[in-house]
């Protein structure tokens, strides 16, 4: 009797599967595609969730370095090391200070002089009367995001040489040299001008496609009404791509420790009076691999691990403030 | 040249209105203005990304004697750059060209097929613990622990000063499983269906079905993996000392080339003379790989880019 009675239950429309139920079906259901899922996450086992355990290297006091320049083995390391917390404590030093508000000066002048950038190039190119031509301006536009970092710094130095450089003989014949001293004064400017150099046409290609999926009934009505190019652009074109531009905008504020670390090596490695300049990314690359002299493993670890739970806490807010205004989360 | 485009849009809605052959509606004076400046702020664009590429990669087709008088094209032709790079003497350029091909084609196989199987079965909403296991790739995008521990991880592994390092540190690329994961889910349900009514078991519905409708998305990721492999070497940075010139990507070696001290060119006369030329030149060999799959970008950019907007 109970046999038939769970049957009917089980058969019936009506009934809500409880978990169990739900999960052996499921298994049953994708036996056959489950194991797709083994071979992506052994990888992130092996090389995202082991290394995690490296927080606590921060822990750790500058036996552990000794042991690990004596090519110990890591697990012995950390067993006959001692634990600490003055780590954590020393690392808020003038150099990490430096870094890190080099590092949020840097990915704050971004998002407001590049970040715009990109939008208004995009407004512009939709604007054309010729989209082929646009299109053709946005192929160039696109060239120096396919270009390592190494050509664009070395393209950019060669022009600006005052001896046979192109531009740099011209700035030199007005500045008789100074512009040179003043690169290598102030980094910052430079810094930003090759970021956008390289990537704000690659920025815009997306704004680009959202604006020209805008529906042109919209421009010719304001046309009607009188607005100029600007008025549209301003009440028009920027509402209509609003969720694109605050997803993107979420983006970048989520990597706002981090501003690369192969621009601030090329463009700041080699001279040590530039450590005022450091980022945060050169800093630890600086620490934990650096030449070889300076290197401080647990110092390291302790400034990533600080790195890493900030870049966790932006992230973590960029995606409540998606799903908040645009109803979607980042993931 | 931006100028001239101005001046010939502006003309052109000069003659428009005076025929009168247009839209009665009166185009404002104010949009003239903007579009002008517009075109001029374009072309002063175009100006600065064109210019400084052709000044420079002149260099490598230039007489070293005339280097300085490049503006945007060799004053006077030498190959002589180019033989070098061909001559033995470069064996590091080719050695490091070989292993970034390899770095790059390994990576962008291996990683995008692996994502891509991953993402298919938590793109099926009975998929037991799909939330959970989604998390469990999202957290490694949200945190790490920085250089140190991965550094030490592939230290005791004896992988340093070896591209497998590279390689095996970039194969996880949650951002790719997400794009997969968004695209299998707009798939519809009833395509599939209909497959496995036909009698198609699961591995041949994913292989035969479900990839050959992904083919751009595959294309997509897979052309940014590249450009990522290609153009990259923060974990070289890491993983590769600067001394060790056999097991060097491109762009590091480049990067190597260009940063070190050039002590040993002392004992070259040509090398010293055509320095800059044959940093040139070896440049503008790194970039044929990029410049060969650059018609995917223009396809990409007149295709709308549809693909970029689909949802990370």
């Amino acid at each position: 009797m109970t046999n038939s009675a769970s049957e009917r239950r089980l058969t019936s429309p009506y009934h809500q599967k409880n978990f169990f139920e739900k999960t052996a079906e499921g298994f049953k259901k994708n036996r056959s595609i489950f194991w797709f899922l083994i071979p992506a996450m052994a990888f992130s086992l092996i090389f995202s969730y082991i290394p995690m355990f490296g927080v606590t290297f921060a822990f750790k006091d500058t036996s552990f370095n000794d042991a690990m320049r004596r090519h110990a083995s890591i697990l012995g390391a950390l067993i006959y090391s001692h634990w600490t917390l003055n780590t954590f404590a020393s690392i808020f030093d003038n150099t990490f200070w430096a870094a890190l508000s080099n590092s949020l000066i840097i990915n704050l002048l971004k998002l407001f002089l590049i970040f715009p950038l990109s939008i208004i190039l995009a407004i512009q190119l939709a604007d054309m009367k010729s989209q082929k031509l646009a299109k053709l301006i946005l192929i160039i536009l696109c060239i120096p995001d396919f270009l390592s970092w190494t050509v664009v710094i070395k393209i950019w130095t060669n022009f600006f040489n005052p001896d046979t450089g192109l531009l740099g003989r011209l700035l030199a014949g007005v500045t008789s040299g100074n512009h040179v001293t003043y690169f290598e004064a102030s980094f910052k400017p430079l810094f930003l001008f090759y970021a956008a150099w390289k990537g704000t046409g690659w920025g815009s290609i997306l704004y680009y496609a959202a604006i020209t999926s805008i529906d042109k009934s919209f421009y010719e009505a304001a046309t009607v009404e009188g607005a100029n190019l600007f008025q549209k652009a301003i009440y028009l074109t920027i509402p209509s791509i609003g969720a694109t531009i605050a997803l993107m905008m979420v983006l970048s504020i989520s990597g706002f420790t981090s501003v690369g670390l192969e621009q601030a090596q090329l463009m700041l490695n080699g001279a040590s009076y530039y450590e005022k300049e450091w980022t945060l990314d050169l800093y630890i690359w600086q620490l934990s691999i650096g030449d070889g002299a300076g290197v401080n493993y647990v110092q390291a670890a302790a400034v990533g691990v600080f790195n890493g739970f900030v870049s966790l806490f932006l992230m973590l807010t960029g995606n409540v403030l998606t799903t908040k205004f645009l109803h979607e989360g980042l993931w | 040249m931006g100028k001239s485009i101005a001046l010939h849009i502006r003309s052109a809605s000069f003659f428009h209105g005076r025929k009168g052959t247009g839209p009665k509606v009166h185009q404002p004076v104010v949009d003239v203005v903007i579009r002008t400046i517009s075109m001029v702020i374009l072309g002063f664009f175009v100006i600065l990304i064109i210019v400084p590429l052709l000044n420079y990669f002149s260099l490598a087709f230039n007489d070293p004697t005339y280097n300085e008088n490049v503006i945007i094209f060799p004053i006077r032709w030498d190959f002589s750059s180019f033989a070098y790079l061909f001559s033995s003497n470069s064996e590091g350029f080719w050695k490091s060209f070989v292993n970034s091909l390899i770095i790059t084609l390994v990576v962008t196989v291996i990683s995008n097929l692996i994502e891509a199987m991953a993402a298919y079965p938590l793109s099926k909403l009975d998929c037991p613990f799909r939330k959970g296991i989604l998390m469990y790739f999202v957290i490694t995008m949200l945190f790490s622990a920085g250089i140190v521990p991965i550094y030490l991880l592939m230290r005791s592994f004896n992988l340093l000063d070896n591209i497998w390092s590279i390689i095996l540190c970039s194969i996880s690329n949650v951002f790719n499983l997400l794009f997969y994961k968004s695209f299998f889910e707009s798939v519809p349900k009833e395509i599939e269906e209909a497959a496995t009514v036909d009698g198609a078991g699961s591995l041949r519905l994913f292989f035969d079905i479900v990839v050959p409708m992904a083919l751009p998305v595959f294309g997509s990721c897979c052309f940014f993996t590249i450009v990522d492999m290609w153009n990259g070497y923060g974990a070289a940075l890491i993983f590769i000392k600067t001394s060790a010139t056999d097991s060097m990507p491109l762009a590091y070696y480049l990067y190597v080339m260009m940063t070190q001290d050039t002590s040993k060119t002392q004992y070259d006369i040509f090398l010293q003379t055509h320095m800059d030329n044959i940093q040139a030149a070896s440049f503008l060999i790194s970039i044929i790989p990029i410049l060969l799959i650059y018609p995917y970008v223009v396809k990409y950019i007149k295709s709308g880019a549809t693909l970029g907007s689909v949802k990370e």
